[in-house]
This record gives C-alpha cells, structure tokens and sequence, in this order.
C-alpha cells in the first residue's frame, strides 16, 4: 500500500469521526459540537487534500509500479489522481466537503452538513475498502493524456458535489423531522447549491466537448456519457425555470432535486456499468 | 428563466382571439418549454437504453419481430437522427427564442421598476433602518459601486450587478448559436474513417452511418509510419502516425498524428483515432526472402502461391497460415506452423518452403472531419459561460434612499440571494451609522 492510500484510509476515518461529531450534535443540540464540527471538517479537508497531493506526487515515482523498483517512470510521467474510480470517488469526497466549506458563507445547515459527510464517508469508506476498486496508480491511457482532463473533470465534480447537498435539501424537506430547519431555509440552500451545481455542470460538458473534438474528432457523438449529462443538465435547467418562471416551490422542487440527483448518479456511476461507450474510464 | 421577475409574468400580454395569436402565445410560453425539454430528456433516455444504429439481428435477439418493427416505425432505434427528434430540437429553437424575445422586448419597456414605495412598506421590510437627521445627496456617496438607477422628490433608487438580469438572455441566445453552429456541421460537413496500411494512400474516408457511404476528401492521406508504445501491463501508452498529404500528387505537408493532437489541412481535421494490426508471414522460398501479407501473392515463374488463411492457435502449436498454390491446373492448400519444425518446411509445387516467421504489422485508423460550423459551435460555447457567469455569480441588489421627516430611510432588497445580502446590508448598515 502506498502512502496515499494509507492517508486517504486515515482521511476516511476522520469522515467517521465528522459525522459522529454531528450525530452528537443532533442528541445534544449543544453548539459547541457544531463549532468542533466545522474545525474538524477545516482539519479532514486538509489531511484529504494531502493525500491527493500525495498521490499525485507519488505517481511521478519510479518505485510505485506494482510496488517493484523498476526503471524511471515506467507509468509515463505521472498525472493528477483524476484518471480511474478510485480516483474519482476520492476526489469526489473532496469536492463535497470543498462545496459544503464554500456554501457555508451562505448558509450552513446542520442536517446537510452531517449527510453531506455522510456521502462523503460513504465515498471514502467503498473506495478504500471495496475489493471491486482498484487502488493502485494506473498509467494514462492516451486519450486522457490532455490538460483538458483537469478543468473538465473538476467542473463536473464539484456540479455533482453541489447537487448532492440539492440532493440532500429536497429529502429533508420532503421527510421533515422535529427540530429540523424551517422548510424554507431547506429551499434556500437547495436553490443556492443549484446555483453553484448549474454553472458548474454546463462548464464541465462544454470543456469535455471541446476536449472531445480533440481527442475523438467530434466535440458531440451522443455517447451515453455525454447523453446523460444533458439529461441531468436538462433537469436542473427545469428546476430552475420551474422556480423562477412558474413559481414551484416545495414538494414538487424537492422532488424535482431528487430526480436531478438520480440522473446525476446514473451519469457519473450508472452509465459506466450499465452502459457502454468511449467514456469507459472510470469504471475500473 | 428570468430570475427578476416571476410568475406573474404569463397573462401579462394582451389577449389576442386569433388562431395566429393564439398559436403565436403558445410556441412562446414557458409551459412549451418545460414539455420541449421533458420530451427531449425522455428521447435521451430512450436513446441510451436502446441500442441505436445497431443491425437488425442485434435488436430481434433481445425482441419480438412486432416490437422491432414498432421501434423502426416510431425511430427508436436511431433516436437521435430522426425526425421527430429534429423536429423537437426545430421547436425547442422556435420556442426559445420567441420566449427570449418576448421577456427581453419586456425588460427594454419596462427596465426596473423605478417607484419608491411609500415610507410604511419600506419601514417594514427586513433589510432596513433610518438614519437620522441626514440627507439623502449626502448618502448617495456612501454605497460605494452602486449607480443610480431612478429619482424623484421623495428620494433615490440605487442598484448593483444590473448586468445580471441580462445573463439570461445570453445564454438563451448562446444555445441557438451553438444549435445553428451544429445544424451547418451537418449540412455542409463530413465525416468518417479511414485505415490505412503503411505506404498506403487513400483519397476516401467511409462515412459512420449505415451504409458506409465512401466520401472523396479532394487529397490523399499516406502513411509513413505508424508507432505504438506499451505500459509494462499491456495498455498503450502512446500511439502516433506519421502521415503525409498528398495533393495533386504533391506531397504537401507531413505530420505525426497522435491521440489528442489532429492535424488540420485544408479545411479537414485528422484524428488518430484507433489502431490495429494484420499478421504477416516471413516465407523462405527457394532460397529468397519472401513477405506475405493475408491474401497476398507471390509468383516466381511456374510458382503461384497465396497466403489464404490465418489462424492464431491451431491445436495447441500457435499461430499458423493456409497456404494456395496451383499444382498444373488443380488448387492445392497446405498448413504452415510457426513452432512445429515438421510443419513448417515443405514441398510446394517442386521448391522447399519454409516458414521463418509471423510477424505483427500495424495499420492505423484515423477519423476524418469537415465541420465548418466549429467556430460558431465555440462562439457559443465561450458566450454561455459568460452568461451564466452573470446570471449566477453576478447577482441584483437595489437600495431605496427615502427622505422622511425623521431622516433617511435607508431599505434594501435582492430578488435572488437574499441571504447574501443580508451580510452586506448590515455592513451598509454599521458603515452609515459610523458616519458622525
């Protein structure tokens, strides 16, 4: 095991621990264990982002294939940690905890703070403990060997992150328990993490179609991928027009953000097992 | 989606008792929009589950011969090139920008609203408090990046990040560009796929669709060479063509074409997109060196033989390749086998034959595309990201300066970040009551 690996293992351990802080936090309701919380997440995004860098780090090492000593960068020069699903799912820890730290200067809620850590341990824990992933660095096959891959991988990330906390607002609005935040509060935030998710998404298919156009000869080929994605963007863009142009508010917008979040799912996990086409690198 | 203002919006044209008028209101509603784009996602769904542009075979092993033929009537199993699909997008396009032009010729009325609301309702707002025994020409300074947007004897209205309500527009109008810009790469550019051999020339490329349609690019590409490179676990790392065009029988221009680096002449793009290799067979006939690509033939005076078949594994010896020869007038065939000495020399037609090798030739294949609205499709593409950069991350906000008896009544409001707002109204707020 390399030391990213043992890092990122400590990263999923500290995910635990945030969401037993929050957990501690819903029994008590005594703010000190918010406040412990959000340190604690500071603190686990840090370690998360050094295990990233590690590993980044560490694919320029000749000693990391296979763990035998063999000759100078036999994986090809190394490339950010972006390439494969273990990969993904960390990075996609990352981007929630990097989206629920940027939303906070707009709202914070306890209940999303928690489940969004949640996700995150869920993400951390199958990445480094299923034994259907594969855990060592791999080498970049040549259709990845582009700059393109970190700015449309990151949009995408952080549009899927933003629309896990969307996610998370719809269902607890739906499925209100007592003491939760107001509704409202609930739709603002939702609404807020669209906004971020949105923009996000359609950078994310724009830089991979202009990336596309490059490596494959056509920025637009109706691989399922890409057909999925604009589904997912279809949906967002209805929540949206829904809202401002036709005045939803409640159920049917919760609802509407647990669809998009399904769709999201299906694009990022479900086309590469269930389907297939040119996007199948994260699937191993 | 205009975010300023909501859903009072609909109803708001007069109405019109014509058929034209009526049609007219309906291909501009948003009501058509939500339909339009719930159609298209469901036509997406469909057009990933179902297998698309496969043979027929493909589709009758999973189906019934009536539910083939419904698929076929309705096209499903080409969802993305058929009609109804196009005729969505067509509508999708009309409905877009009637709908645009109809909230856009509504904003240029009607701008903002510029009518200070009386001294009770601002009172009562959240985002508000009064300073006292000032004038409001004295605050105006204050509020440092907001203009003034309206005024009359009563006091001012102030606003921010105006550009905001236009971001909209932007994007509605950058996702017709970029739909013009891929409906001209259609009707007036080309696509397809080519292999080429090494030292091979091709003037045609073969068209993805059904029926392979060859299309004459005008030059002809030849391949030098051809390299590929391997990880230590198999997977390639790097492959590369180095091609040269050739045109009117010049060669024009020389390149090595790799993964994510096409070569661009003369309105045409080269993409390597794929790789392959042939086997090919290293014969000792009579003495003399002989290579023999699959098919291929050799002659030497009454000798006529030909490479016929080729087999990876035969039994468990390996590799191993049928060859044709004539004996007088009757076609003879005969195995060679790489790895068994008795099989691998022989008699054929009175000269010894041996086999000395099988060896890997790679052939390239690269994708060839003519898209002359590229550059339409990436003028779109750069103006939306600006739109949505100022519909979302660039957001309204409006102050309301109102000289009351007491002083100024200062209240403030954002349609779509009011939390935001909130943290710098209080900062407004603690900045004009530090002013002594």
């Amino acid at each position: 095991m390399a030391l990213n690996n043992k890092i990122l293992g400590v990263v999923t351990l500290f995910y635990l621990c945030l969401f037993l802080i929050h957990l501690l936090y819903f029994a008590t309701k005594k703010e000190s264990f918010l406040k412990a919380a959000w340190i604690f997440l500071y603190v686990t995004f840090g370690l998360h982002t050094v295990g990233i860098i590690t590993r980044w780090i560490e694919s320029y090492s000749p000693w990391t294939w296979n763990g035998v000593l063999s000759l100078p960068y036999p994986q090809g020069p190394g490339h950010a940690p972006l390439s494969n699903f273990y990969e993904s799912l960390i990075f996609y820890a990352w981007c929630i905890s990097l989206t629920v730290i940027l939303l906070k200067k707009k709202l914070s809620v306890p209940i999303i703070t928690g489940f969004a850590s949640l996700i995150a341990l869920f993400c951390m824990g199958y990445a480094s403990l299923s034994p259907a992933v594969d855990r060592k660095i791999e080498p970049l096959i040549p259709a990845l060997q582009s700059n393109w891959l970190h700015v449309h991988v990151f949009a995408c990330f952080i549009a899927y992150a933003a629309f896990a906390i969307s996610f998370l607002c719809g269902l607890f609005y739906l499925f209100r328990l007592k003491g939760m935040p107001a509704g409202e509060k609930l739709e603002e935030m939702n609404y807020q993490s669209i906004m971020v998710g949105f923009p996000m998404l359609t950078a994310g298919i724009l830089t991979g179609a202009v990336w596309a156009n490059y490596a494959w000869g056509a920025y637009w080929s109706w691989d399922p991928k890409e057909t999925w994605s604009l589904i997912t963007w279809i949906v967002y863009a209805l929540f949206l027009h829904a809202r401002f142009t036709r005045g939803w508010k409640g159920r049917r917008l919760a609802l509407l953000s647990i669809v998009g979040f399904l769709s999201v799912i299906f694009t990022y996990i479900g086309v590469n097992f269930v389907l297939s086409g040119l996007h199948s690198y994260g699937s191993s | 989606m205009s975010a300023t203002r909501s859903n009072a919006a609909e109803g708001e044209t007069p109405p019109r008792s014509s058929g034209v008028g009526a049609t007219y209101k309906f291909l501009s509603s948003v009501r058509l929009a939500i339909l339009v784009l719930s159609f298209t996602a469901v036509a997406c769904v469909i057009g990933t589950l179902l297998p698309q542009q496969a043979p027929a075979r493909e589709y009758l092993s999973r189906y019934s011969e009536s539910t083939y033929a419904i698929f076929r009537f309705l096209g499903l199993t080409d969802v993305f090139h058929s009609s109804w699909f196009l005729f969505l997008t067509g509508l999708f396009v009309v409905n877009l920008f009637l709908c645009s032009i109809e909230r856009f010729s509504r904003l240029l009325k009607n701008p903002r609203e510029d009518r200070i609301p009386n001294e009770k309702a601002l009172r009562a707002w959240p985002n508000s408090f009064i300073l006292k025994e000032r004038r409001v020409e004295e605050m105006v300074s204050l509020f440092k990046g907001y203009r003034q947007a309206a005024h009359d004897d009563r006091g001012k209205i102030i606003d921010r990040g105006s550009i905001s309500r236009y971001g909209v527009y932007v994007i509605h109008g950058s996702i017709i560009i970029i739909l013009i810009g891929s409906l001209l790469g259609v009707m007036f550019g080309y696509r397809g796929f080519v292999t080429l051999g090494k030292g091979e020339t091709k003037d045609t490329i073969i068209a993805r669709d059904a029926k392979g349609t060859p299309i004459p690019l005008g030059f002809g590409i030849r391949l030098e060479d051809f390299q590929v490179s391997f990880y230590p676990d198999g997977a390639p790392k790097d492959y590369m063509s180095r091609i040269d065009i050739v045109d009117r029988g010049k060669d024009v221009e020389k390149a090595d074409v790799r993964v994510n680096h096409p070569l661009s002449y003369k309105g045409a793009s080269i993409y390597q997109a794929t790789y392959g290799s042939d086997p090919v067979f290293l014969f000792n006939v009579g003495g003399k060196e002989v290579r023999l690509s699959q098919g291929g033939t050799y002659r030497d005076g009454a000798l006529v033989m030909m490479a016929t078949k080729f087999e990876p594994s035969i039994h468990n010896w390996g590799p191993g390749v049928q060859i044709a020869y004539l004996e007088g007038n009757e076609t003879r065939t005969v195995w060679f086998v790489k790895a068994v000495p008795a099989l691998r020399e022989k008699e054929v037609g009175g000269v010894t034959v041996r086999l000395d090798d099988i060896a890997k030739e790679f052939y390239t294949g690269l994708e060839v595309s003519h898209d002359p609205g590229i550059w339409v499709v990436w003028t779109g593409f750069a103006l939306i990201l600006f739109g949505l950069y100022i519909n979302f991350f660039v957001y309204y906000r409006r102050i309301y300066l109102l000289q009351t008896s007491e002083g100024v009544l200062v209240a403030g409001t954002s349609p779509r970040n009011k939390e935001v707002f909130r943290e710098e109204f209080e900062k407004w707020r603690e900045k004009a009551n530090g002013i002594k």
